[in-house]
């Protein structure tokens, strides 16, 4: 898995970091809230396709954690221990919300952007307009496509490419076999160049 | 033993050693069907990591903020407050409290209140003569009033207009 630090320095660090939280010194845990949160947040956000939908769980996730910091037993890193929290939340969060594929998602009259409270309101790169507008279609088939896999499907595969962890990183994450993550993948990749093969082909 | 999908799985992402890569390889029907497939599943990879890489978080430290405010919210509930939202049932310690407690308050309950509402010795005449049928016709006045006074343990019973006393008590 994919650390923002040098491996060395995130050990030292994260290790003393987790030992003060456990401590309940909350400004320990800010920083690695700092250190960790755009990852968590672009991570949740791939799930569920929406900025303030992806904050909310987020900041669940990170509350959730701090609630449970004194039973880390750092056989594994934060960011392993904290992802999985954020994938048991988001997953139920889906399920509960009742996330299915269809085909509603391709329909025309959905807009392809609204604007969300928590977004920039400057953008960071001065693009081209029909790059823009190119790019923007391209993310939202992305999006939809990955809108009609199940939870768990959506999981393994953003784990998998996005984040690009083992199998065996993902099956404990999910808290499944290696067997049920490779079957998952399967499928979920499947599916995904039954959908996107005409944008992918096409770049 | 692995199944289809996760033979087919290992091979795309070149997790397959050497021996179960030939035999894996050797056992497809349409090897360059097979080759183009792999081909589309790593153009697929390399476009999601490529759109869905980054997504930036927007105003990151009032996201802290607000999770600060959230914890130190938390931090500072009482600790009854914050017990009851972790365990929503009652544990066993507190199941064995509440059930010595219940025991105790009943048995003073026995002691106390029943167990005086039986006074000794005080029932057999009385008994008798409250439920000795004094006939309308040969006593129409008749009336029974009782006196009773715990601490000496005395009770006395007055009687008036009665022609004759019950037959089963005069006998005694």
């Amino acid at each position: 898995m994919q650390t923002e630090a040098t491996p060395a320095q995130a050990d030292v660090s994260e290790s003393d970091l987790v030992k003060r939280c456990q401590a309940g010194d909350t400004e320990a845990f800010d920083e690695l809230v700092t250190r960790y949160r755009t990852r968590i947040f672009g991570m949740i956000y791939n799930m569920v396709h929406s900025e303030q939908d992806a904050w909310d769980l987020a900041q669940d996730s990170f509350v959730k954690a701090w609630r449970s910091i004194k039973r880390f037993r750092r056989t594994s890193s934060f960011y392993t221990w904290i992802y999985r929290i954020v994938m048991n939340v988001t997953i139920d969060w889906l399920r509960k919300k009742h996330v299915k594929g269809g085909g509603a998602e391709f329909d025309d009259s959905v807009p392809l952007r609204e604007i969300d409270a928590a977004a920039k309101t400057t953008p960071k790169v001065a693009a081209l307009p029909h790059e823009t507008m190119q790019r923007d279609e391209i993310r939202l088939r992305i999006e939809n496509a990955i809108a009609q896999l199940s939870p768990e499907h959506r999981a393994v595969i953003l784990m998998k490419e996005i984040e690009q962890m083992q199998y065996h990183e993902i099956a404990a994450t999910l808290g499944c076999s290696i067997g049920t993550v490779m079957s998952r993948l399967f499928y979920a990749r499947k599916k995904l160049q039954n959908l996107l093969r005409d944008v992918y082909e096409n770049l | 033993m692995k199944t289809f999908e996760e033979k087919w799985t290992a091979w795309l992402d070149d997790q397959l050693s050497g021996r179960e890569r030939a035999e894996f390889e050797a056992s497809l029907l349409d090897r360059a069907a097979a080759e183009a497939e792999r081909a589309a599943a790593k153009k697929l990879g390399a476009l999601l990591r490529r759109e869905l890489g980054t997504h930036d978080l927007a105003n990151e430290e009032f996201f802290s903020h607000q999770l600060r405010e959230r914890i130190a919210r938390e931090t500072h509930l009482p600790i009854r407050e914050r017990d009851v939202e972790v365990s929503p049932w009652w544990t066993v310690g507190r199941l064995l409290w509440t059930g010595t407690a219940s025991l105790a308050v009943f048995s003073v309950f026995m002691i106390f209140v029943v167990h005086d509402r039986n006074p000794v010795e005080q029932s057999q005449y009385l008994t008798q003569i409250l439920n000795a049928r004094v006939d309308p016709v040969v006593s129409p006045n008749a009336s029974i009033s009782m006196f009773e006074a715990k601490d000496d343990r005395v009770t006395v019973l007055w009687t008036e207009g009665l022609q004759s006393l019950p037959a089963d008590y005069a006998a005694k």
